[in-house]
């Protein structure tokens, strides 16, 4: 009887031990993550902003992988094969077979063409720039036609896709987070299908398994994910508006990954440069912070006065004093990190006396210059300093800029009048090409940025480089028409390329930020411990 | 039956009253720069696809066309869809009300417990030490901001100690008890202070000294003859409260990190979503006045002679 006693308990010590690394192997790994505001809408067509989900539960044509060395490119994701005709007008696309969307349906050409229309058609639809490109367009927008004449479904994976007027970088605008295939038979059988979580889905690495508005949603793995699986099995992102919140559950173990951004310089500089420093991941937000000057403004209509505020924008000290020095002073909109940024521009000297010799010159009197400089004060306190700095530094010269808050939406409604004279602004690329941000301020189609931007044979080349099939010859081109906007024009004054520091916790062994610095980046570029 | 005519009386005034603060919203929000559309577009404004998003939701009619639809609406239990949130009104304060009510029924606990008992100990022991803490007390909560409050609980019961979640709902009601005693506690001091000079007041009345004199002992006469007389001012008070309990929501709910009434009314504001705006303030209206009938009702609970004049 002892001795079966004693069988019987090294047997369970012996299971017992066994089962100790099994459960340690099959525990999940969560990714806890805190955002300071929730995601309003599951459907990117309805969306420029949240890219959460189209990131991680879609797929797109075509990615943006960063290299080791910090450099990017462009890799097919969907697309197995595509080819291009000699007038750049007409893409032929094959793409992989077997992917599934998270639902066992098959990805096909069908469900690309009905993405197409989808982002031009669907209610309250605000992000359709990159589809509106293609043959049939507007005339789907204008609900002249039912279908997208310029994409052609030649076979279950392979389609053609037309453009109005060729543009070499369309491949690179594919990449885009608005361009996130969805399911043609979920959406068309539920139209809307922007706060359903059951109906979001995607052939991404995730499926949306939860979400409780204002408070969290979580992600699980896609069982039919077709690539790689992500190494983290569980994300929650947690809505904590509060940035001091996220600061102590960041420190007491509850958040993996904190955004920097969200927290305030000095608690950045006390804290994580010094407890965390070996945590912090840099990245950079690739797009420029630029001080924009309306050319309908009285004052700001002569180049001599944009030159002159050039000139007395102490830029360094407003990146050293306000951001820690965490960035890259910039001379240009083409930031670096994107194609076609031009390291040789002429710098921008700070030079307040040139500026007042130039303000003489040019025949004003000290104070005559009068601005209002418009602030949006949900940007926070930092760029509120940022402001006064700039207005100190003008004053210096003799130049008035008046500081006056607004409140976000008066800010953009005042904007978009075309009428406010002067106001920071930071672009963040959504896909790697210079169309992205001149195309935005300096084509013919610009409109609301308050810029007014004069130079018609300028904004004529904007748009006609976008044709330029070869890449040498259009990233010249976009780096002399960035020469005449910034140097010759002084249509903006380019400020700096703020990095973008994310700091991660125990249970995080590696993380690649997107290659754009969005908040909103890729979970699959995170390795769990 | 003269107390139910009376209810009924004042659930029918206050429908102007919901009328007015509707059109004094909406007014406000027609005058006040911005829009809903550009302020969700952002930094990516297309100026076509503002025209027609504006005209998909009818924001194209004039403006008493838009206010008259949306009254016509609520007759029908139609509040509307909220521009920002793409879904309707209703089910929005329906998903987000459980959360404040909850913040609120126990910050109303701390406040109206805490502060009565709170405020008799302080009368029953005038110019003692239990006074003199309990009225140092009442006097920090009243000076103290709710914000300061809820960070300095977070850091130290949260943070430090690990007592309680840090933010969020996911641990259930635990989750309430921190931003429930910063939101309670500066209503609390009110109380307790209000309690406090009004139980003084009523005990040094003659039928006091009568039931004393029969032999009541100074607890049994606060408790049977004073508090009550002595409450009627308070529940005065304590519906007032409710307002800023709600009103307070908001920064609670935002500190740590609550899915309330609170923050939804500030997006609605931020993001100029007049539907969302409209429903949250009726809501809140229709809970103001609720509570303020629920106080007339205790009225004449704690003094039939009010029941009379009624």
């Amino acid at each position: 009887m002892r001795k079966h006693l004693a069988f019987l308990l090294a047997l369970v010590m012996v299971l017992t031990i066994a089962a100790i690394p099994a459960y340690a192997a099959d525990e999940e790994k969560v990714l806890n993550l805190a955002s300071e505001s929730d995601i309003l809408t599951l459907d990117v067509a309805q969306t420029t902003d949240d890219y959460f989900i189209p990131h991680n539960v879609f797929d797109r044509l075509f990615e943006i992988k960063v290299n080791p060395d910090g450099g990017t490119d462009i890799v097919p994701s969907l697309v197995a094969d595509y080819s291009v005709s000699d007038d750049g007008l007409t893409y032929s696309f094959t793409l992989v077979d077997g992917v599934e969307f998270s639902n066992g349906n098959p990805l096909t050409a069908e469900d690309v063409k009905y993405t197409f229309e989808h982002l031009l058609t669907a209610p309250k639809a605000c992000n359709y720039d990159i589809a509106e490109e293609v043959v049939g367009a507007e005339a789907l927008l204008d609900g002249e036609a039912e279908e997208l004449e310029g994409i052609e479904v030649t076979g279950d994976l392979t389609f053609t896709l037309t453009l109005v007027a060729a543009n070499a970088g369309y491949i690179a605008e594919l990449t885009s987070p608005a361009m996130s295939i969805v399911d043609k038979e979920t959406v068309e059988s539920v139209g809307d299908f922007g706060t359903e979580p059951a109906y979001t889905i995607g052939s991404g690495p995730y499926i949306v398994s939860e979400w409780v508005p204002n408070d969290h949603f979580t992600l699980t793995r896609n069982e039919n994910y077709w690539g790689e699986a992500p190494d983290a099995d569980v994300v929650v992102m947690n809505v904590v508006p509060d940035a001091n919140t996220q600061n102590l559950m960041f420190q007491k173990g509850e958040l993996d990954i904190i955004d920097l951004d969200a927290l305030d310089s000095s608690i950045i500089d006390s804290v994580y440069k010094t407890t965390y420093a070996d945590s912090i991941v840099p990245g950079y937000r690739v797009g420029v912070t630029f001080m924009s000057m309306n050319e309908n403004n009285e004052f700001l209509s002569d180049v001599n006065v944009r030159k002159a505020v050039q000139m007395a924008i102490n830029r360094q000290s407003l990146l050293d004093n306000f951001y820690g020095g965490d960035g890259i002073i910039q001379n240009g909109m083409i930031a670096t990190g994107v194609w076609g940024h031009n390291d040789d521009l002429e710098p921008i000297n700070y030079d307040p006396e040139g500026a007042k010799a130039l303000l003489a010159d040019a025949g004003y009197e000290e104070g005559q210059i009068t601005f209002e400089f418009s602030l949006d004060s949900s940007s926070g306190d930092t760029t509120a300093m940022v402001y006064q700095q700039i207005a100190q530094d003008l004053a210096a010269v003799g130049i008035t800029a008046e500081i006056k808050s607004y409140d976000e939406s008066a800010w953009l409604d005042f904007r978009k009048t075309e009428e406010m004279p002067a106001f920071l602004g930071t672009w963040t690329m959504d896909y790697n090409d210079p169309a992205n941000i001149l195309g935005t301020f300096f084509s013919n189609s610009t409109s609301g940025r308050s810029l007014n931007y004069a130079n018609q044979e300028i904004k004529d080349r904007v748009d006609a480089a976008s044709s330029i099939i070869d890449d040498d010859e259009r990233m010249a081109e976009y780096q002399a028409i960035e020469h005449a906007i910034v140097v010759e024009d002084a249509a903006v004054v380019p400020l700096y390329e703020r990095a973008h520091l994310f700091c991660i916790g125990e249970k995080v062994a590696s993380f690649v930020p997107h290659w754009a610095g969005f908040s909103n980046f890729f979970v699959r570029d995170v390795e769990m411990n | 039956m003269s107390t139910l005519k009376s209810i009924v009386r004042r659930v029918i005034s206050s429908i102007p009253v919901l009328i007015g603060v509707v059109l004094i919203i909406y007014l406000i929000l027609r005058v006040l720069p911005g829009n809903a559309i550009a302020t969700m577009m952002g930094e990516h404004y297309n100026a076509e696809a503002e025209r027609t998003i504006i005209a998909e939701l009818g924001l194209d009619k004039p403006w008493y066309v838009q206010f008259w639809m949306y009254i016509a609406g609520l007759f029908t239990g139609d509040m509307g869809t909220s521009i920002k949130y793409h879904k309707p009104v209703s089910e929005l304060i329906a998903t987000y009300f459980p959360v404040t009510i909850k913040l609120s029924v126990m910050a109303a606990l701390v406040a109206w417990v805490v502060g009565i008992v709170c405020g008799v100990i302080s009368a029953m022991r005038k110019d003692k030490l239990a006074d003199r803490i309990g009225m140092g007390f009442s006097l920090l909560g009243v000076s103290v901001p709710v914000f300061m409050t809820a960070m300095v609980l977070q850091f130290l019961l949260a943070y430090k100690l690990g007592w309680f979640p840090i933010q969020g709902t996911k641990e259930g009601l635990v989750c309430y008890i921190l931003p429930a005693i910063a939101l309670g506690w500066s209503s609390a001091g009110s109380v307790a202070r209000l309690t406090r000079s009004t139980l003084l007041e009523v005990m040094g009345s003659d039928y006091i000294d009568t039931a004393r004199a029969k032999g009541r002992s100074v607890s049994g006469a606060v408790v049977f003859h004073a508090l009550r007389n002595a409450l009627i001012p308070v529940v005065t008070v304590m519906a007032i409260q409710i307002s800023s309990l709600l009103s307070g929501a908001v920064i609670t709910e935002t500190i740590f990190s609550l899915p309330g009434i609170g923050r939804l009314c500030v997006d609605a504001i931020s993001g100029r979503d007049v539907p969302l705006l409209q429903g949250s303030v009726i809501f809140a209206t229709v809970l103001v006045i609720a509570g303020n009938l629920v106080a007339d009702c205790l009225y004449s609970v704690l003094d039939p002679r009010i029941r009379k004049e009624v």
